[in-house]
């Protein structure tokens, strides 16, 4: 496997093309590496085409987690986000631009099981164990989205800005289907660059998970209150971080025997986080 | 002198008779209380070795010309090789030898559950040796898995056959009863998860084999190994200086063992074998999982008339059938109790001791069931406990070499009648709640062990005895017991263990039973040179020997007359003093046990089942204390570590093929600092006046087995929610809240039940 180092982002862009797999903190991407669910014959470190740092609303995509839980500048929701996801070590090192592409722990993916999201015929979490997985949009695939940050971001409306467009944080992720398994509409090769926040008055990001520190989303949920608007996200939910019309639209979830619990766990912590909002 | 008797000897609740060689221990123990170092606070001795990653663990072993060994594990829970073909494997770059099936025992083409074992290769580097894994060309023919532990019984698809007990007469206690409870409680499979994995270097010598192997019990697996390479056991020598944890996984051989002697023998080189995270949280060992119907009766006035169970235990592919029923035997005095207890095959990996195996289990479910009658009867759970105290052995009369359970329940009233201020601290949204449980379990220890003591010019003593130390800090205790009896301050006494080849036989560190086994053995060493030491003296000093004694450091004289140490020991040039001691027996005729209660003290999110543990009190029973911080440190240790089977460790398998999905450690959800509650530890520190010359059990296993019960009394007393499956999760304590609620609802109903 071969590392590069480009020093700027048009030589990065350049030389992700062609299955080279951009490499930022390292977090996600080196255990999917060792587990061979992700192959590369080359590694572009990203780490000077991709801006780090915020300035104003805009973010850096190689803002780390910590650096983001420890701003002044960034609105509750997601420095909670930062604060409450994996541990210290994970959020020095992990990236906003990287965690915004987190796979799912659904441990039949992590596994490698042939599954609907490795191209399969099956979702093996359906008739299996399914307690850490989707209650909403899980009809094709059960896996859930870990990301809480993702969560926070698109409560808070986040755009963002990849070296070749700009879209809302909503328009990254797409649901898998039967002819596109992918839960991202990034291009190859297409690498995140910034991201932007709107203006919000009040936000707040809530979180269950199996332990107090260091698990991934049993449920998160993440509110922001930007004009008349309020907006909820949920992670831990669905296949992709999950934009909810309204605590109302929880009675449409579509819970497995086993994630019946999240359903109501969302209910209380969705009341609870609009609670807090001013 | 050394005598050879017929004895119970018990590890872990396993018993059998056996003989056993014993040395008479005229030594009278000391008078109860600290001492001038025994019953002190010593922090480790080899604390700064570890801190700065200088002490040498089985992992730091780099022995010149060393080999990796991987091992080619089966993916499927079931599944016979068909074909195999080991010829890519054996060419590919740095492989020096390639084990196949059946060519080393427990390495064959008969996967029984998912990482079976099926061939091995040896290569430069660990990395070649796991590409060459993936070269061995396989044709694995699937077969249809049993993975259901009742219908594993239904089938006679045991590991052991069903094991029942009665005593007096059940039924007819049932029907004196005013009150019975019957209720079913489930646990789930836990992995050990050590710091260190399962790890060995094999070396030859000649004919000779050297291992260095994370071990809990050093001549065990000396003994185990000799066995199945058919060679004098001497001709085996087993080395671990030091280990990370096994918890009862590290008790014995392993065919990483055997793969890795063999692979050392067939290339000539050193061959080290080191499990890795995944492979140790699918076949490092592990708890059975367990499904319990539970029964309790007892008369208006609290006296309990029966009680019965049924403990069907998931016990793998092998393993053993652990005492579950053990608490419901011995913790009460109750005369009609009737217990059946299955062990069920399953291709499913191998259970191995866990810390405290089958007394978690089976505590969780009487202790909980307990609670349950309490609440029917109208009585205080505490004092129903001690209603039904148990002064002798409870299933043969018995008395106990000491019990001082009742003065852990005096202690614990305090804490208790906290409680309604516990309470009275709920909310809207966290309610809070106390809840307690007893704990009884083994830990006496036994014969035979052996330990010398070496003293010299410099007037330093060396403690010499091939034990291990699990982690425990069992180096500091036995340098605590050494130096008491010598009268030299802590840090004039070293301690070697840890190579079979450097020492006497040792115990197993298994059972709560180092302590206990290995302290009087260093201690009658010590008490050999001591005496040897006044004997020089007596000449020297022209006093009568039975004046004379040593006192922090001194020769000290009835009579007033005091001489430094060096004084003798200067005189000694080359010459050394050599003491010589060993375990006496265990006292005749009794039960040795250690007991307890614990505390806890919780809030519940009634919204999102949250549970957070916000205080446990632990009082324990277990005799003399030698190192009282490295007993707070073992408290501590065992609660934490039942706070992760309490609310978030579990091995999760697939239901359709068998396939463990909770391999890392995401997954497998330890506990981690946040989720440490303030944790009070009170220990009784009576010594047992008739074991042995110390009067002190074992703590390993004490602190980790009341503390889910306890915590899951104080969510019903929080709640008035009975959860009653391990782990408690939030889906758990939900159900359970509904459930209660729902009880509220049909008053009529929880009535008749």
């Amino acid at each position: 496997m071969r590392l590069e180092r480009p020093s700027s982002r048009e030589e990065a862009v350049a030389a992700l093309g062609d299955g080279a797999v951009a490499l930022a903190g390292g977090t996600e991407l080196v255990p999917l590496l060792h587990e061979g669910i992700v192959a590369a014959e080359t590694l572009v470190d990203v780490s000077a085409a991709v801006p780090r740092g915020i300035a104003g609303r805009v973010i850096g995509a190689g803002t780390t987690l910590a650096e983001l839980e420890g701003s002044d500048a960034i609105p509750e929701a997601l420095r909670e986000a930062c604060r409450l996801a994996a541990s210290p070590q994970l959020r020095n090192m992990g990236t906003i631009g990287g965690n915004l592409l987190q796979a799912t722990r659904c441990w039949y993916w992590r596994l490698r099981f042939p599954c609907r999201l490795h191209g399969g015929e099956t979702c093996h979490a359906r008739e299996g164990q399914h307690r850490e997985h989707a209650f909403l949009a899980n009809d094709f695939c059960a896996s859930a989205h870990p990301s809480d940050p993702a969560a926070a971001l698109l409560a808070l409306g986040a755009r963002i800005r990849t070296d070749r467009r700009e879209l809302d944080l909503a328009e990254l992720y797409r649901l898998p289907t039967e002819d596109d398994r992918s839960t991202t509409t990034l291009e190859p090769g297409e690498l995140i660059v910034e991201l932007e926040l709107p203006e919000v008055q009040s936000s707040a990001y809530l979180k269950a998970m199996d332990r107090q520190r260091w698990a991934f989303a049993l449920v998160g949920v993440a509110v922001a209150r930007a004009g008349g608007e309020t907006r909820i996200a949920l992670a831990g939910a669905a296949p992709v971080p999950w934009l909810l019309g309204s605590a109302a639209d929880l009675d449409a979830a579509t819970p497995l025997p086993g994630t019946a619990f999240k359903v109501e766990i969302a209910r209380t912590l969705v009341s609870r986080a609009l609670a807090t909002l001013q | 002198m050394a005598r050879l008797i017929r004895s119970e000897k018990e590890v872990e609740g396993r018993y059998e008779e056996v003989w056993t060689l014993v040395e008479e221990d005229a030594l009278d123990q000391w008078p109860a209380g600290p001492g001038d170092v025994v019953g002190r606070d010593a922090p480790r001795l080899d604390g700064y070795e570890k801190a700065r990653g200088e002490a040498r663990y089985t992992g730091d072993i780099r022995l010149p010309g060393m080999l990796h060994a991987a091992l080619l594990r089966s993916p499927f829970a079931r599944a016979r090789v068909a074909r195999i073909d080991v010829a890519a494997a054996a060419a590919a770059p740095g492989v020096h030898a390639v084990v196949g099936p059946g060519e080393v025992q427990g390495v064959d083409g008969e996967a029984s559950f998912e990482g079976y074992a099926v061939a091995a290769v040896a290569a430069q580097s660990a990395g070649q040796a796991h590409a060459a894994l993936r070269l061995l060309d396989v044709e694995w023919e699937e077969l249809e898995p049993l993975l259901d532990a009742d219908e594993a019984v239904r089938r006679g698809s045991l590991v052991s056959p069903t094991r029942e007990y009665a005593r007096g007469d059940y039924e007819r206690g049932l029907a004196e009863a005013d009150a019975v409870v019957e209720a079913a409680y489930t646990t789930q499979t836990l992995n050990h998860n050590p710091l260190e994995t399962h790890q060995c270097v094999c070396e030859w010598r000649g004919d000779s084999l050297d291992v260095h192997v994370s071990t809990q019990y050093i001549w065990g697996l000396r003994n185990e190994l000799a066995e199945a390479l058919g060679l004098p056991q001497d001709k085996v020598r087993v080395i671990c200086e030091f280990m990370g944890g096994g918890f009862g996984a590290k008790n014995g051989i392993g065919n990483y063992l055997l793969v890795a002697a063999e692979l050392a023998k067939r290339t000539g080189r050193p061959v080290r074998c080191a499990l890795s995270r995944r492979e140790e949280n699918v076949v490092g060992g592990n708890r059975n999982a367990t499904r319990q119907r539970v029964t309790a009766a007892a008369r208006a006035d609290g006296t309990l008339t029966a009680l019965g169970g049924e403990f069907t235990c998931a016990l793998g592919w092998g393993g053993w059938l652990p005492p579950t029923s053990g608490p419901m035997q011995l913790l009460y005095a109750c005369e009609n109790v009737k217990t059946v207890e299955h062990g069920a095959k399953l291709n499913l990996p191998p259970m191995a001791a866990f810390r405290a195996p089958g007394f978690v289990e089976g505590t969780w479910s009487l202790e909980c069931v307990l609670d349950k009658l309490a609440a029917q009867l109208g009585i205080d759970p505490l004092e129903l406990r001690k209603l039904n105290y148990a002064h002798a052995d409870a299933m043969d009369g018995r008395p106990f070499s000491s019990k001082n359970l009742m003065e852990c329940y005096r202690r614990a009233e305090p804490h208790w009648e906290r409680r309604h201020e516990v309470r009275a601290r709920s909310d809207e949204i966290w309610k809070r709640g106390l809840g307690m449980a007893s704990q009884i379990w083994y830990g006496g220890g036994g014969p035979p062990s052996y330990a010398w003591v070496r003293l010299g010019s410099d007037g330093r003593a060396n403690v010499v005895t091939a034990m291990q130390d699990i982690g425990t800090g069992t180096r500091t205790a036995m340098a605590q017991i050494a130096a008491e009896e010598l009268g030299l301050p802590l840090d004039r006494v070293e301690v070697q263990i840890g190579d079979s080849a450097r020492g006497p036989f040792a115990s197993i560190s298994g059972g709560s039973s180092t302590l206990p086994s290995m302290g009087p053995a260093v201690r009658s060493a010590a008490a050999d040179a001591a005496r040897q030491v006044l004997e020089l003296a007596a000449q020297r000093f022209e006093r009568e020997e039975r004046l004379l004694s040593l006192k922090g450091g001194d020769i000290v004289s009835f009579d007033g007359g005091s001489w430094p140490l060096a004084e003798i020991t200067g005189l000694l040039a080359d010459g050394q003093i050599l003491g010589k001691g060993a375990r006496g027996p265990n006292p005749a005729g009794m039960r040795v046990l250690t007991f307890g209660i614990q505390l806890a003290e919780v809030a519940v999110d009634v919204g999102t089942g949250e549970v957070r543990v916000e205080k446990v009190v632990a009082i324990h029973d277990v005799g003399r204390v030698i190192n009282p911080l490295g007993a707070r440190s073992q408290v501590e240790g065992g609660i934490i570590q039942a706070l992760g089977h309490t609310f978030s460790e579990a091995r999760l398998d697939d239901p359709a093929t068998g396939v463990v999905l909770t391999k890392t450690l995401d997954a497998y959800k330890l506990p981690t600092i946040a989720d440490v509650p303030e944790i009070v530890c009170d220990l009784v520190d009576e010594p047992d006046e008739h074991l042995t010359n110390l009067g002190s059990k074992g703590l390993g296993e004490p602190p980790i087995v009341p503390t889910a019960a306890a915590i899951a009394n104080a969510i019903r007393d929080a709640t008035g929610a009975d959860v009653t499956s391990l782990p408690i999760t939030r889906e758990e304590v939900l159900r359970a809240l509904h459930e209660a609620e729902q009880r509220k609802k049909e008053p009529v109903a929880a009535g008749a039940a």
